[in-house]
């Protein structure tokens, strides 16, 4: 808790809060604006229009066409739309940190899972190994939701790039694109699709302060997929159901508002990250971080700290007895009774992955609420050691 | 007090007190989250990750360890499939008996002694006497609205010579409650769960169809013969059982007898059929937590959970049976179900209800099974 008693969230990677701005935008879709945008008659027809400019809008800040949208509810279902697209023999290529959505889907395929270095970074040489003349996939998330590894996506371009060259000379059919689930990244990194050279994209509209359930996946030109959804064609067929006219409206005015403040936020993060990491590791010196150093490889709003010896899933709820929320290793990985792949991946041993806290920094964290925040991690790690009789 | 003691935590008030009160009188207390089914089905989202979370937010909140132990294997090879079981050869199973006596007091108790501890503690209703060379005299709980040693019977006198139940001296579940509240205790006002533990309140049914085939079969009239209706597998059904016939309508059926074997379901309307009454029942898989069986005579027998104590002429046979002669006619009890034996407040242990010979009807002549 911070001063005056209010809670202090850290844990912007798991949820973001609505900006108020964009929950005015979408109020009237659920009001006055409620047509079904299917509709013939006028009323529907401006509905549909401003789910058209909305998709205008959202494929002008992803340097995208909006034609190539088809909008989802959420990154989950749009990880899966793009594996929908791939033949039944297919080979897929990914990483060892990935987000469970795309190791599920990834599973179902032949693959090779590509290792990652201590840093969570992928060496683009061996997704260059990793590919055969089967692999119509590489999947590699633009930044890593638990220790906020990013990724070098325009190398794997090229190395996608090559082996679609080879292809072509060599007189193969088989198509292969590179696909990246960008949800943790957008509000802290630009995605452009032609600069990052990727050939499909995820996004979600609630990791940047829109609605939860809204995402989307861009494909480019010529690539064909395959609904999951079948029903009434909507998005050109590719996901049928009623559009989410409120959702979309959101999904556009938060990553307009991303756009914006991106560069901004980047520094501020940034700062209130060191700000926050340089009192916990001068407390306790054996703590440890993940993810990689370097401010241009990583997400600089994630902190991913390590107190081996103690027990993170204790951590959060003492600490969120104190009113500071934070999460273990990863919010997906927390319901279930192993360590986090994430962590296993990057090779940290297991008691320290058992300590792991993940604090993310988001567009209302201040600096007061960081300073609160270190000194009740401080006095509860602190506590907690002493009960454990270890010293750090 | 002192020692090391191991408490089963669940994620509920009653183990959640217990761990309280041990830590309170001075042991030194090790909590463990047992899991033992984590498998959602249709219809039923498996609570276990809440319920370990909420047995987190106790321990946090004791300032106590939590382990988590995996007893999934031993829960499945003698409780689940032990319950399956049963119900296809046409028995209705307490599973709640068997997972106390293999996995709560069986697999549990021999990795926490194994551990170093000096006993085992659970938030059960119930109470115990703790002698020197064992085995333990078990009692009933202070509050006998909530006394769980119905599910007790089949635990070794020996294991609870080494078992603590600090809730079984609280007067009340409401007390349980309020001891909770008073210790800040994060779940002081959880709902209590029921049902069996692991299916909870969904029913046994999409349980069973999980497991075992659906099969048509017919509802008859065990006075005639006539069929009523049909079913989808006599292994659902249980002696006793009114509701879910789906006779359409019609006086109040209930039914008497199941044959899994022919896949039938004999039902009566008449609340006096000789079927659904019995002077006598015989008690196989006999327990006695004292290690050997008393004397014949007379003692106190229930035969579900808190049901009423009834005086019962009880009779250990040489083969280790057991007759239980009731001054009156009771109303018939599933087989497979336990009849559990007391004196006085002592918990003496108890016997599995086998199938009972359903007497000729003397009613009809058309009786065709």
């Amino acid at each position: 808790m911070d001063a005056v008693g209010r809670t202090i969230y850290l844990d912007y990677g798991a949820a973001t809060p609505l900006d108020a701005r964009v929950r005015t935008a979408m109020e009237p879709y659920g009001s006055e604006l409620f047509f079904n945008p299917s509709a013939a008659y006028d009323e529907a027809r401006r509905v549909r229009a401003d789910i058209e400019r909305a998709r205008q809008t959202i494929a002008h800040l992803m340097g995208a066409r909006a034609d190539n949208l088809v909008f989802t509810a959420g990154a989950t279902e749009a990880n899966n739309l793009a594996f929908a697209a791939l033949s039944d023999d297919a080979h897929v290529v990914s990483d060892a940190i990935e987000h469970e959505s795309i190791l599920a889907c990834v599973e179902r395929h032949a693959h090779a899972i590509v290792d990652v270095a201590g840093d969570g970074r992928i060496d683009p040489a061996d997704v260059a190994e990793a590919v055969t003349p089967a692999t119509e996939l590489v999947s590699v998330g633009l930044a890593n939701g638990e220790i906020g590894t990013v990724q070098p996506l325009r190398a794997l371009a090229r190395v996608v790039a090559q082996e679609r060259a080879r292809r072509l000379s060599a007189g193969e059919g088989r198509p292969i694109w590179l696909h990246t689930d960008a949800s943790q990244a957008a509000t802290a990194l630009s995605i452009n699709v032609s600069s990052l050279g990727v050939d499909l994209m995820t996004l979600s509209a609630a990791k940047m302060y829109g609605p939860k359930q809204v995402g989307l996946l861009w494909a480019d030109d010529g690539i064909v997929l395959a609904p999951l959804i079948a029903g009434g064609g909507q998005e050109r067929g590719l996901r049928s159901g009623t559009e989410n006219v409120a959702g979309i409206i959101g999904f556009a005015h938060a990553f307009e508002l991303a756009s914006q403040l991106r560069a901004s936020e980047m520094r501020r993060l940034e700062e209130l990250r060191l700000r926050l990491v340089r009192p916990l590791t001068s407390a306790f010196p054996n703590a440890v971080i993940a993810g990689p150093r370097n401010v241009r490889l990583r997400l600089p709003g994630l902190l991913h700290l390590s107190f081996p010896g103690v027990e993170a899933r204790r951590l959060v709820l003492l600490l969120g007895n104190e009113g500071v929320l934070v999460a273990t290793g990863s919010a997906c990985a927390a319901s279930k009774m192993r360590i986090s792949h994430v962590l296993s991946a990057i090779g940290m041993d297991e008691q320290t992955a058992a300590g792991s806290l993940r604090m993310t920094l988001g567009r209302p964290t201040t600096a007061d609420e960081v300073d609160a925040a270190a000194g009740t991690i401080i006095r509860v790690v602190a506590a907690e050691y002493g009960r454990l009789g270890i010293r750090p | 007090m002192s020692g090391r003691v191991f408490v089963g935590l669940s994620g509920g008030v009653d183990s959640a007190l217990c761990a309280a009160l041990l830590a309170e009188q001075g042991y030194g207390v090790t909590c463990v989250y047992m899991r033992n089914w984590s498998r959602d089905l249709p219809g039923f989202t498996c609570p276990w990750a809440d319920e370990l979370a909420d047995a987190e937010r106790v321990a946090v909140s004791l300032g106590l360890d939590l382990a988590v132990w995996d007893c999934e294997q031993a829960y499945k090879e003698t409780v689940v499939d032990y319950l399956v079981d049963a119900y296809a050869r046409g028995f209705t199973p307490n599973p709640d008996v068997m997972c106390n006596q293999t996995v709560k007091f069986g697999t549990f108790a021999e990795r926490a002694f194994a551990e170093g501890a000096d006993f085992i503690a659970t938030g059960h209703y119930a109470a115990v006497e703790h002698t020197a060379a064992g085995p333990a005299t078990l009692l009933r709980a202070a509050d006998e609205r909530k006394d769980q040693t119905y599910f007790l019977w089949r635990v070794s006198g020996a294991v609870l010579n080494r078992v603590l139940f600090p809730i079984g001296s609280v007067p009340s579940k409401a007390g349980v409650r309020e001891m909770c509240r008073a210790r800040g205790l994060p779940i002081a006002d959880k709902p209590d769960s029921d049902g069996i533990c692991f299916i909870g309140p969904v029913g046994l049914r999409t349980f069973l169809l999980d497991s075992l085939e659906r099969k048509a079969g017919d509802i008859v009239e065990w006075e005639t013969g006539r069929v009523l209706g049909h079913h989808d597998g006599a292994f659902l059904f249980t002696v006793g059982q009114r509701r879910g016939l789906d006779l359409g309508g019609g006086p109040a059926r209930y039914v008497v007898a199941t044959d899994t074997g022919k896949n039938t379901v004999s039902v009566t309307a008449d609340p006096k059929c000789p079927g659904l009454w019995t002077a006598e029942d015989v008690l196989e898989d006999v327990h006695w937590i004292a290690g050997s069986a008393p004397d014949a005579g007379e003692y106190l027998v229930r035969t579900r959970h808190t049901g009423t104590l009834r005086p019962a002429h009880v009779e250990p046979r040489a083969d280790g049976t057991v007759r239980v002669f009731w001054p009156e006619e009771v109303r018939t009890v599933a087989p497979g179900q336990s009849a559990v034996i007391y004196d006085g407040r002592i918990c003496l242990g108890g016997g599995i209800i086998g199938r009972h010979v359903v007497p000729a009807c003397r009613t009809s002549p058309l009786r065709k099974f």
